[in-house]
């Protein structure tokens, strides 16, 4: 069960993310704008870093046999998933977020140190859900300016895979619990909600570059 | 009271380059009936630029093919090209594209 629901989430993260990623990219060659280019680099890591979970799972599945993915492998997946959640947050001024008093911001570093001693994958699951959430209350806040409707699902989306990666987060307090499979369910529902409103943007009308 | 935040909040909006470069290239294909092209002056209007900026800008579309300079009577209008019109279907689409993130590019 678990192996058939990470492979769907790593699958169909890896879809959206390259997808997304593509499209952004096509738009930077188009416009030159650095927002897309930032847009392309967040989801083409996305992208990369799902697959690598993806891969570790069918490594271990038809090569290794060990009855477990490979702990690095994984951590690595999800380290280059948050430099992706981090440049969709970037993309939203992440200057903004932090507090600008000194004791405020030595107040949210403690949080790093109490962690420390905590295996990496936790570190990296929690700042994930951090940048994510920050990307989807600058998202719904963009909603309130814009009133366009696509941004609505994009919001949608990256508060799933937020409350997914705390979930995710929180099943190490409860292993072998329904949170787990909870977690990657809310996470695949948040991407395919991030992809609804790209599936409905007309690009055929647009020439590519010859590249494309 | 609300009213006046309202067009403070109006004029103090950021407006990226690129976006204010859309905003040229489409008063240049939608808001001309002839063929002669817009002058400056109405470019400045439509575009709410100031001379110096748009002269900057003007230039460099011109120097990109995506803008004609015309010299109409001593003075230069400007007219969209084939190049233009492309890059602001492009621009257009990843902008609504952008909107969708909540973003502007």
């Amino acid at each position: 069960m678990e192996f058939i629901l990470e492979n769907i989430l790593n699958l169909i993260g890896f879809i959206v993310g390259l997808t997304i990623g593509i499209l952004s990219y096509i738009g930077f060659k188009n416009t030159g704008s650095p927002t897309l280019f930032r847009l392309g680099i967040a989801f083409l890591s996305i992208s990369v870093g799902f697959f690598v979970v993806w891969a570790g799972y069918m490594a271990e599945d038809f090569v290794l046999q060990k009855g477990h993915i490979e702990k690095w492998v994984q951590t690595l997946g999800i380290g280059i998933q948050t430099i992706g959640y981090f440049f969709i947050a970037f993309s939203h001024s992440i200057k903004s977020f932090f507090p600008k008093s000194r004791y405020l911001r030595s107040v949210g570093m403690l949080p790093l140190f109490l962690v420390s001693a905590v295996h990496i994958e936790h570190i990296l699951r929690s700042v994930s859900f951090i940048l994510l959430a920050y990307g989807a209350i600058e998202t719904i806040l963009s909603y309130f300016e814009g009133k366009k409707k696509g941004t609505i699902f994009v919001a949608l989306g990256l508060s799933f895979l937020a409350f997914g990666e705390f979930l995710g987060w929180y099943s190490f307090v409860f292993p072998e619990s329904i949170l787990y499979y909870v977690s990657i369910s809310i996470k695949i529902a948040g991407l395919i909600s991030l992809f609804i409103p790209i599936s409905k943007i007309p690009l055929t009308k647009i020439k590519f570059d010859s590249e494309f | 009271m609300s009213k006046i935040n309202a067009e403070a909040r109006m004029v103090t909006t950021y407006r990226p380059h690129m976006k204010i470069i859309g905003d040229i290239l489409s008063t240049t294909r939608d808001d001309l009936h002839s063929d002669g092209g817009a002058s400056v002056t109405y470019l400045i209007r439509k575009a709410n630029v100031s001379h110096t900026r748009i002269s900057k800008i003007l230039s460099n579309l011109v120097s990109q093919g995506l803008l004609e300079q015309v010299n109409s009577e001593g003075t230069f209008r400007y007219k969209i090209s084939s190049n233009g019109r492309e890059f602001l279907v492009a621009y257009q689409t990843f902008s609504r594209f952008a909107e969708n993130f909540g973003l502007v590019i």
